[in-house]
């Protein structure tokens, strides 16, 4: 203990320069960890939080009792995320590949830069963008292609649809960290399976994507922490909010953002907001400890 | 770990450009035009005239360009003004804050001998894997911090992250040799001259690349203004945007909009290239600054473990 207190002493410095990030951690992060109480409160704004009466498993009842939406927008939360996760490694890994080996350098560098560009624009402004392509009136695929589809009033079209907002808005930069590691990959190894008589595709199946596999699973690690989080402007701002396609769109975040704004039914957001909170955590420590079961070297704690 | 600084980094400059090459660089070239072309849309049609979109639908090629879109925007003049200010300032004061405090905060946690970073990183890493969500961040800020429509939840919830304390971190302990920082140590500098006069300057890529993302975050963000920023002199671009769409949807869904509010809105409503224009206004910015920092990205981002 004493030992201790000598270290900290002696770098004191290092304790001022960590003061900063540590106290906005503790005012914006840590903080409102403990508004999660509010879940098992009766929430009165007069109040507060804090001196709201205690209502014990009341508001967890609500989600049960009202389970056709809780079901829905945790349905639609976790199938997004398994289906962007998926299709979102996949084609990451794919392009950082492709754009690795093309052997027109200029050109790779060139269109990397173009896929990149859209991961630049809010989703404030992606939704004017998507509009222009699939409105009723003046649509693109309505008025050029003449599909006579009503995008904004079919829910069943909307994992397509944003499924492909998502692979245009992210695709382009999520490759950039792999090619870093691709970057890193020492180029004896490919010489010497050339001269073992590898070819193209065996090489990219020996060592290309052996040595992206820690990458991946930091990555996948990463985001299991946030299955129960969406890409909120995805849901909110492409989809325009619209009450006829919450079927298929709403999700937990913008189902919390839009009940913020009519500042109602908190007992049952709240209860919502735990559910979301706990489930992620156990999520990652589940996946974090199978990790470390399999290869501890890419556990990530 | 040896790091080559570009993208010049294929094994293959030995091979011949043959068939296979060739198809790989056409499904690239379909890919480039897929993310491409919807962002030459959005420059098209806010040059089109806006008759021809009401009756044509937005197109590549229209047969008729106007200036009326920009000139709408213009309409909007010291409100756009006053919300490029404010996205600006948060933008640039933000940046500089989150790079200066995350940056020190790596620096100390990655001092070997220092006790205490054990627990700051996992202090660090707590945030990343459980978190009170947007609910109860909404009522601790509003009502006990008292922030509503204030600044500074534009600019702190997005100020530090995990994440890039983490890849700040791994740089520099991975790219930056623990010698010279002892060599200065022993030459007498103090702590504080050893980061600022020898650190810092080395974790330039570093800062470059996370500072150019936190950049984007902060000049994209809608969500944090949407739900806290009221007074009209506060809003950043975002929100402007998002207040465009609303009023416009407003108009078209209010057929008993007085005709004065029609009037000023100049006879018809300018919803397809004012908006398209706003866009543009919008989103330029960063695509100029780009590709200056292109350069960073990949030498910058490699995530280390969280590990301590």
């Amino acid at each position: 203990m004493k030992e201790f207190f000598r270290n900290t002493w002696k770098h004191r410095a290092h304790v001022i320069m960590a003061l900063p990030v540590f106290l906005i951690l503790f005012f914006i992060m840590y903080v409102p960890m403990a508004g999660l109480v509010m879940a098992f409160k009766k929430y009165d704004m007069t109040l507060g939080i804090w001196k709201s009466p205690w209502i014990g498993l009341e508001n967890f009842k609500f989600l049960i009792a009202s389970k056709a939406t809780f079901i829905n927008f945790t349905r639609n939360t976790i199938l997004y995320y398994l289906l962007f996760t998926s299709v979102g490694t996949f084609l990451n890994v794919v392009l950082a590949i492709a754009i690795d080996q093309l052997m027109l350098k200029k050109m790779a560098k060139t269109m990397q830069t173009l896929m990149i560009i859209p991961v630049f624009i809010s989703y404030a402004a992606v939704q004017f963008i998507v509009y222009a392509f699939i409105s009723t009136d003046t649509g693109i695929l309505n008025k050029s292609l003449g599909m006579g589809t009503r995008f904004y009033s079919t829910a069943s079209l909307w994992p397509i649809i944003l499924l492909i907002v998502k692979i245009w808005k992210d695709t382009g930069y999520g490759s950039v960290l792999y090619m870093s590691v691709l970057a890193g990959i020492d180029s004896s190894l490919y010489e010497a399976a050339e001269i073992d008589g590898a070819n193209k595709w065996q090489q990219i199946w020996h060592i290309t994507l052996p040595s992206l596999v820690p990458m991946v699973t930091v990555m996948l690690l990463l985001s299991v922490g946030n299955v129960m989080h969406s890409d909120t402007g995805l849901f909110y701002q492409v989809t325009r909010n619209n009450g006829r396609l919450y079927g298929t769109t709403q999700v937990i975040d913008s189902y919390v953002l839009n009940a913020i704004f009519k500042n109602s039914n908190f007992g049952f957001t709240a209860a919502t907001s735990f559910f979301q909170s706990v489930v992620g955590l156990l999520l990652m420590l589940f996946s974090n400890w199978l990790v470390r079961k399999i290869e501890p070297e890419n556990a990530l704690f | 770990m040896a790091k080559k600084n570009d993208l010049d980094l294929a094994p293959s400059k030995r091979e011949k450009f043959g068939i296979g090459q060739g198809i790989l660089a056409f499904l690239l070239l379909i890919f480039t035009l897929f993310c491409a072309m919807p962002v030459v849309l959005v420059f098209v049609a806010a040059f089109t005239d806006e008759k021809y979109i009401t009756q044509h639908g937005f197109s590549f090629l229209p047969k008729q360009f106007s200036m009326v879109g920009f000139n709408s925007v213009l309409r909007y003049g010291q409100q756009l003004a006053q919300s490029y200010i404010v996205t600006i300032f948060i933008t640039v004061f933000g940046t500089f804050l989150g790079l200066l405090v995350m940056s020190m905060f790596a620096y100390s946690i990655s001092r070997r001998d220092f006790m205490l970073s054990k627990f700051l990183s996992v202090y660090l890493l707590i945030p990343m894997l459980f978190n009170g969500g947007m609910l109860a961040g909404y009522i601790v800020f509003t009502t006990y911090y008292h922030l509503k429509d204030s600044l500074w939840l534009l600019i702190l919830p997005l100020c530090t992250s995990t994440m890039n304390v983490i890849i700040l971190r791994t740089y520099i302990v991975n790219s930056i040799p623990a010698e010279l920082m002892e060599a200065a140590k022993i030459d007498g500098a103090g702590e504080y001259r050893t980061f600022f006069q020898i650190t810092l300057p080395l974790l330039k890529p570093s800062l470059a690349a996370v500072g150019f993302m936190m950049a984007t975050a902060y000049w994209n963000d809608w969500q944090n203004a949407l739900l806290y920023i009221t007074t009209d002199a506060k809003k950043p671009l975002q929100l402007l945007l998002i207040n465009i769409q609303k009023s416009i949807e407003f108009l078209l869904n209010n057929s008993n909009v007085p005709a004065s509010a029609r009037a000023a809105m100049g006879g018809t409503i300018p919803q397809y290239s004012a908006t398209m224009a706003t866009v543009v206004v919008v989103i330029a910015p960063i695509m100029v600054v780009y590709p200056f920092f292109q350069k960073y990205f990949i030498k910058g981002l490699t995530v280390g473990s969280v590990k301590g």
